[in-house]
């Protein structure tokens, strides 16, 4: 069974009298363990498109079945309970809250799990999440005592923290130099090697696309181009642990 | 609940990010609980202060006085108190008595009659009258009444609802210094019992105590002096417990001094309280060879039944006394005095009272309490007044910013969706961060509150009761208000498009 599979998905926005196709009618399958890379210039569709594979959004026309569950028609409520359960969400501009810990910002998803998860096992699975990230002795940082691959690397956490089936990260090195750029791709890589983490990652940049197992070209609402690729590799990063396969993510 | 309390302090840890508005914000649900508390804390005191001041006015005492003086309205001029008394139509055979009608200073169209015929000076005593027997020219004088002490404890026994009997004669007398015959004073003596000052609740005994009931059924030869008595005969401060007094040419012991607990009614010669002298009824009786009473003092337990027991105690006097159908009352049941009216009263109380009607003397108890709860229900609806304005500016205050805060953190309200959070959870953020504001802002102005209206008794005398009651009110209210102020702030935030949200700017 794929994790995603989308059908002749449409996305209309209509803005007055002007009517936008966002998405033309995209239909693709990822299976589980991929990491696809979506690419394209501005103004492709890209976002879009990742805003309804997140369930953020819902299609005007198409299908689209999430672990074989079809999320195309659900209501607000659903929507935001599959996102806690299924998603792990990495953004370009981190997104941590500000004078908050990196415990407290990772502990978030968990606040709205259901059934309620008590104190003490929500912060003992944000600090393993954080430890894996190779931030055991930055617990209580807050974001503005990090450096920017620190806290993507604290983002990364927050989107394993709720054990998701499929983590999707909207140009998640937009705001980093190069260097560290490829320490969250790495970082990306070992998640999809050692724990068989699904990853859809957006990104304009080829570069960085070329980091995925398949590269999926977008253009004007549709998909242009889905190869497979052979992934960039690097150099495991000394200065980060190992990502313990124990600790379970 | 633990996750309940972490929301909680998480709450607080969003509130303290913007410390400034938030502290802004919590000055005005500050300010609003605080004028809440105090305006509470003196409405209770005041009322407190009318109940204690319409019991100290004798709203639930009785004073039977032997004899029955009427009072005879000749024109409309002055009106004196005669609100109280339980008067009967006169008898015609009394119009005619052979008394002399004595005019009444001040009330010059008032004349009053002595209508019993106990009182008659030519009737002849069979006995030795007291001052024949103790050879004090002035002993019993004054003494004839019709009141007896078996009176006083078939009150005590047969009527419900009675709280304190106290028998009184009354006397004028003639103190003598035992150890210096110089040293003399001429003042009010009153024969009494133990309870009296239970009835009298504004009284301290600076030295000694009063008459024990073991004394008075003795008639022991005992004395508690009033404070000006005291001051007379021994000096200021001046400890005369163990000296012995002359009176009727017979030696007392005194055992007590009694003087005034509020500084609204200071000790004063000539005065009937503390310019007097205290003895056992039953000496009296026994030295000056009476049975008879002036006064049957009697207080009830609820000041709503007075009138009605008034009326039980009529009753039962008259069959005690085989008085019958067509003749008056050989004794006036009072339920009060205008006298004690206008002397009980603190005088910022009485200041209301005068100030708004013509004639102290003219008031009942019903008009004084209906006008002093007028005066107190305005100050009270003036306070709460200041209390809702305060409170509703409060309210906006903590409205304002949370709309500043929805707009401020409408990514972070993105984020918390797309991490899960449903519509219910952001909203539930912002009223709880509304209530922790509120909450903390009420026990502040709570706290402060309670400090003015203490700091408001002590500087001013103004008479507040904090009740924790009260404490408990006002914070619930601020709670309420934090609610109020943020359904339409949370609202918006629930209502926030997850994506829009997330890339607001
Ligand atoms: N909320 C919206 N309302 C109207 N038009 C939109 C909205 N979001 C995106 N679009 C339009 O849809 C097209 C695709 O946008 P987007 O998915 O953001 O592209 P990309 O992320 O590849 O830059 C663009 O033409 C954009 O203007
Ligand atoms: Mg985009």
């Amino acid at each position: 069974m794929s994790v995603i599979s989308l059908k002749d998905i449409k996305k209309i926005y209509q803005l007055g009298d002007n009517t936008v196709h966002a998405l033309r009618g995209v239909s693709l399958d990822i299976e589980e363990g991929e990491f696809v890379a979506i690419t394209g210039p501005s103004g492709s569709g890209k976002s879009t498109m990742m805003h309804i594979l997140g369930c953020l959004d819902s299609p005007s026309e198409g299908g689209y079945l999430l672990n074989g569950k079809d999320v195309s028609n659900l209501p607000r409520q659903e929507l935001a309970d599959i996102r806690n359960r299924q998603i792990g969400f990495v953004f370009q501009g981190f997104n941590l809250l500000p004078r908050t810990s990196a415990v407290e910002n990772v502990e978030l998803p968990l606040l709205y799990s259901r059934p309620v998860m008590a104190n003490t096992e929500r912060h003992d699975r944000a600090v393993a999440a954080l430890t894996a990230m190779g931030l055991a002795d930055r617990l209580d940082h807050h974001p503005s005592q990090l450096s920017g691959g620190q806290q993507q690397r604290v983002a990364i956490a927050r989107a394993l923290v709720n054990h998701p089936s499929l983590i999707l990260a909207d140009e998640p090195t937009g705001n980093l130099d190069s260097k560290t750029s490829i320490e969250v791709m790495r970082l990306l890589q070992e998640l999809r090697e050692k724990q068989g983490i699904t990853i859809v990652l957006i990104t304009h940049e080829p570069e960085i696309a070329a980091y995925g197992t398949r590269i999926i070209s977008v253009r004007d609402g549709v998909i242009i181009s889905d190869e497979k690729n052979e992934p960039r590799s690097v150099d495991p990063i000394e200065e980060l642990p190992p990502i313990a396969a124990a600790s379970g993510y | 609940m633990s996750v309940i309390w972490h929301l909680v302090i998480m709450a607080w840890h969003t509130l303290m990010r913007n410390k400034v508005q938030t502290l802004l914000a919590m000055l005005g649900v500050t300010v609003g609980v605080g004028a809440l508390v105090t305006s509470m804390a003196l409405g209770k005191g005041a009322q407190e202060a009318i109940k204690e001041q319409l019991l100290a006015a004798g709203a639930n005492m009785i004073v039977v006085n032997s004899g029955n003086y009427q009072v005879e309205r000749a024109g409309a001029g002055g009106s004196p108190a005669d609100h109280a008394a339980i008067s009967k139509p006169r008898s015609p055979i009394l119009q005619t008595a052979q008394w002399q009608s004595r005019p009444i200073p001040n009330f010059p169209n008032v004349k009053l009659y002595r209508t019993h015929f106990e009182d008659d000076p030519m009737a002849e005593h069979d006995h030795p009258i007291a001052s024949e027997r103790l050879g004090d020219a002035m002993a019993g004088l004054g003494a004839a009444a019709t009141l007896t002490l078996q009176d006083a404890q078939a009150i005590r026994e047969q009527l419900d609802g009675i709280e304190f009997v106290a028998s009184g004669v009354h006397e004028n007398a003639r103190l003598t210094l035992a150890d210096d015959e110089r040293k003399q004073w001429f003042t009010r003596l009153h024969g009494t019992e133990s309870q009296l000052p239970v009835i009298r609740s504004g009284w301290i005994f600076p030295y000694g105590r009063f008459l024990t009931a073991g004394q008075v059924r003795n008639a022991e030869q005992v004395m508690v002096l009033g404070k000006v008595v005291a001051d007379r005969l021994f000096g200021e401060n001046v400890n005369p417990v163990g000296q012995t007094l002359l009176l009727w040419n017979q030696e007392f012991e005194v055992i007590g001094v009694v003087g005034s607990r509020s500084w609204a009614s200071q000790p004063v010669a000539g005065d009937d309280q503390f310019d007097a002298v205290y003895i056992p009824v039953t000496t009296v009786h026994s030295l000056l060879n009476l049975s008879k009473l002036n006064t049957i003092t009697v207080t009830t337990s609820s000041a709503g039944e007075t009138s009605i027991i008034a009326k039980q105690i009529e009753e039962l006097l008259r069959v005690r006394h085989g008085i019958t159908e067509q003749m008056p009352d050989d004794f006036t049941v009072r339920t009060q005095s205008a006298q004690l009216l206008g002397k009980g009263l603190a005088p910022d109380v009485a200041r209301i009272v005068a100030g708004n009607l013509e004639s102290i003397e003219a008031l009942t108890i019903e008009q004084l309490a209906a006008s002093l709860q007028r005066a107190n229900s305005t100050m009270l609806a003036l306070l709460a007044g200041v209390a809702t304005v305060s409170l509703l500016v409060g309210g906006i205050g903590v409205m304002n910013l949370l709309l500043l805060s929805v707009t401020q953190r409408t990514r972070e309200v993105g984020l918390r969706m797309a991490m899960g959070a449903r519509s219910r959870d952001i909203a539930s953020q912002f009223v709880l961060e509304a209530i922790v504001l509120s909450v903390v802002g009420g026990l502040v102005g709570a706290t402060g509150g309670a400090l003015i209206s203490e700091t408001l008794e002590q500087l001013f005398a103004w008479s507040t009761e904090v009740s924790f009651l009260s404490m408990v009110v006002s914070i619930a209210v601020a709670a309420l208000l934090g609610v109020i102020a943020s359904v339409y702030p949370a609202h918006r935030a629930a209502q926030l498009n997850p994506i829009g949200a997330l890339h607001h700017e």
